[in-house]
């Protein structure tokens, strides 16, 4: 969902999920635009607060649709067109397909959907973590805000303040993310 | 926010204009006495056909609604908690409908069930064999133990609920998990074996392992599809004001969840039978896929699954009360064609809906509102102790 942070970021990094959650509604009333968030897992208020959608529902949708039109049609040629048999006296276009495509809309669906989410995440196995703060796996919830080349040392300081208000137990300068 | 929104609901919510819904029930109870009336004069296995229909219908709303509420007992929802006086209203058809169910027993039995016959026996080896089972006696004993059960339990769950909203704290709140479980597994039985006296025994030669699951899975599914329509009608009228999206789409989930489950059962039913092709079985089926038995065959599973899996997949609709109520409202008339194509065809074999089918309705649904909103109209219509109730209010996302 997210790409690499590369410019001067400050990272606050809380410890408690509803904090963090308050935190992030306090500093988007302030009006600092939130680059990014790590979490140990998906909050639900976050996806609400940061307004992020996702269109992967809709991929997964088109993925299961495909792999029930596509298991008909592999069924359809195999068992009509191309070797036809009769089993049982059941005719060869028959409700047997339907436990199959069931399945294998199932299986397509997933395979496809895990496939599309690692290339989208650019995520492989023994890839190195893209962490704000290394307890993003753990149980620290971290926030990224990105300062701009031109902010002067004030609004740096303005901004670590309000973070610290908001109840972060860390605040940190960072680079580049990419590279924890 | 959140603490804003505990504040703003008071005991205010106490169901007015119960009047016009007892006069209603009223109407629609004598249009039920006049077709009765009609029926029996006409064709007495028709009526009782419809009364039986009727009987399970409305009975296993209600039972899927005590399933619903205990389903939210046992597993401590934070989420339903201010909704649960809805499924613990409509529980309260119990004893109406168990006259009715006993009337209907003990007047109807030689009408509608070939099996009842002495003579029809006698001549068939197959009913000699289910005869230990197959019997009156027993199957009133039956009734009456199920019915007893289900009025105990439910009323004392009631019970529970009610004395939670003057006492307070965690007592009736622990009571009323422990009786959900013994409710739903009294429910498992009992409800199994209704399932096979009521309606698979009138196809007295037929039966099907799968179905007394078939119809629990149709009882949940319209047991809820009758909560979110009762809980969506309060609401335009003005109750359950904190009712937001998240709301909406956690009670969807449970019309789309059981839809597909209802599917997979029918489809397991049907499927298995179909494969195996043996004429016993097949026969049910047969029946059923021809004439005009054939629109409604698909009807039924067009209404009951498809429509509802298909309309409630887009998350925007599924949020969206006027689609849920008119996803409720259709599986509901769906559940109707459901139970009249399993007990019509092997009773009269006529395929006729008209005046005696409709009248009949109305008038056990005349008795059903009363019967629910006497039970609603009785207490606040938010619970005023229960340890969710704050979360269930505050619920935002999901």
């Amino acid at each position: 969902m997210f790409n690499k942070v590369e410019n001067n970021n400050l990272v606050g990094t809380y410890d408690n999920e509803d904090v963090f959650v308050d935190a992030i509604r306090s500093i988007k009333q302030n009006g600092i635009a939130i680059k990014n968030v790590f979490t140990p897992y998906p909050i639900h208020e976050v996806f609400h607060e940061l307004e992020i959608s996702t269109r992967f529902s809709y991929l997964a949708f088109i993925y299961g649709v495909s792999g029930t039109v596509g298991t008909f049609g592999f069924l359809y040629w195999t068992s009509v067109i191309n070797f036809p048999i009769r089993i049982g006296g059941k005719p060869h276009l028959s409700l047997s397909f339907i436990v199959i495509m069931f399945v294998m809309t199932i299986l397509v669906g997933i395979i496809l959907s895990v496939v599309s989410f690692f290339v989208r995440q650019q995520l492989f196995p023994g890839k190195e973590p893209v962490l704000a703060h290394s307890g993003n796996t753990d149980d620290k919830f971290s926030l990224v805000i990105e300062v701009k080349d031109s902010a002067s040392i004030d609004e740096v300081n303005e901004i670590t303040s309000k973070l610290r208000k908001s109840g972060a137990i860390e605040v940190v300068a960072k680079k580049n993310i990419g590279k924890n | 926010m959140k603490s804003e929104m505990k504040n703003d609901i008071e005991v205010s919510d106490q169901l007015v204009n119960c009047d016009n819904m007892k006069r209603l029930s009223l109407v629609l109870s004598v249009i039920g006495v006049i077709a009765t009336v009609l029926g029996f004069k006409e064709n007495a296995q028709r009526a009782w056909g419809n009364i039986l229909v009727c009987n399970y219908y409305f009975l296993s709303l209600a039972i899927g609604a005590s399933f619903f509420a205990a389903i939210q007992n046992i597993t401590q929802s934070g989420w339903s908690a201010m909704f649960k006086r809805v499924p613990e209203a409509i529980t309260a058809y119990l004893p109406y409908g168990s006259v009715l169910v006993l009337l209907m027993g003990a007047f109807g039995v030689h009408s509608l069930y070939h099996w009842s016959h002495e003579a029809a026996v006698q001549s068939d080896i197959l009913l000699q064999h289910k005869a230990p089972y197959l019997n009156v006696t027993f199957f009133l004993i039956r009734l009456v133990v199920s019915l007893g059960l289900w009025f105990f339990l439910t009323s004392l769950l009631r019970k529970f609920s009610l004395r939670e909203d003057v006492e307070g704290g965690l007592k009736n709140f622990i009571k009323g998990e422990f009786y959900s479980k013994v409710l739903i597994f009294i429910l498992a039985l009992t409800f199994s074996l209704f399932t096979f006296d009521l309606i698979m025994s009138i196809d007295s030669h037929w039966f099907s392992t799968i179905f007394a699951i078939k119809n629990f899975v149709s009882a949940f599914l319209h047991g809820s599809a009758l909560i979110l329509l009762m809980i969506f009608a309060l609401n335009k009228r003005g109750y359950f004001p904190v009712l937001n999206a998240a709301h909406r789409h956690d009670l969807s989930k449970y019309l789309f969840m059981l839809a597909m489950i209802w599917g997979y059962m029918w489809f397991s039913q049907f499927f298995l039978m179909w494969y195996s092709n043996i004429p016993e079985e097949t026969v049910y089926y047969a029946q059923r896929l021809r004439g005009e038995w054939k629109t409604i065959f698909f009807a039924d599973l067009f209404l009951n699954w498809t429509f509802p899996f298909l309309f409630l997949l887009h998350n925007r609709v599924a949020r969206n009360t006027n689609a849920l109520i008119f996803t409720s409202a259709l599986l509901l008339f769906g559940f109707w064609l459901d139970i009249y194509l399993q007990v019509f065809p092997g009773l009269t074999g006529n395929c006729i809906i008209g005046f005696v089918e409709v009248g009949i309705f109305s008038g056990f649904l005349g008795i059903f509102i009363f019967s629910v909103a006497s039970a609603l109209g009785k207490t606040s219509i938010i619970p005023k102790n229960h340890p969710y109730l704050g979360e269930s209010m505050a619920h935002e996302v999901h």
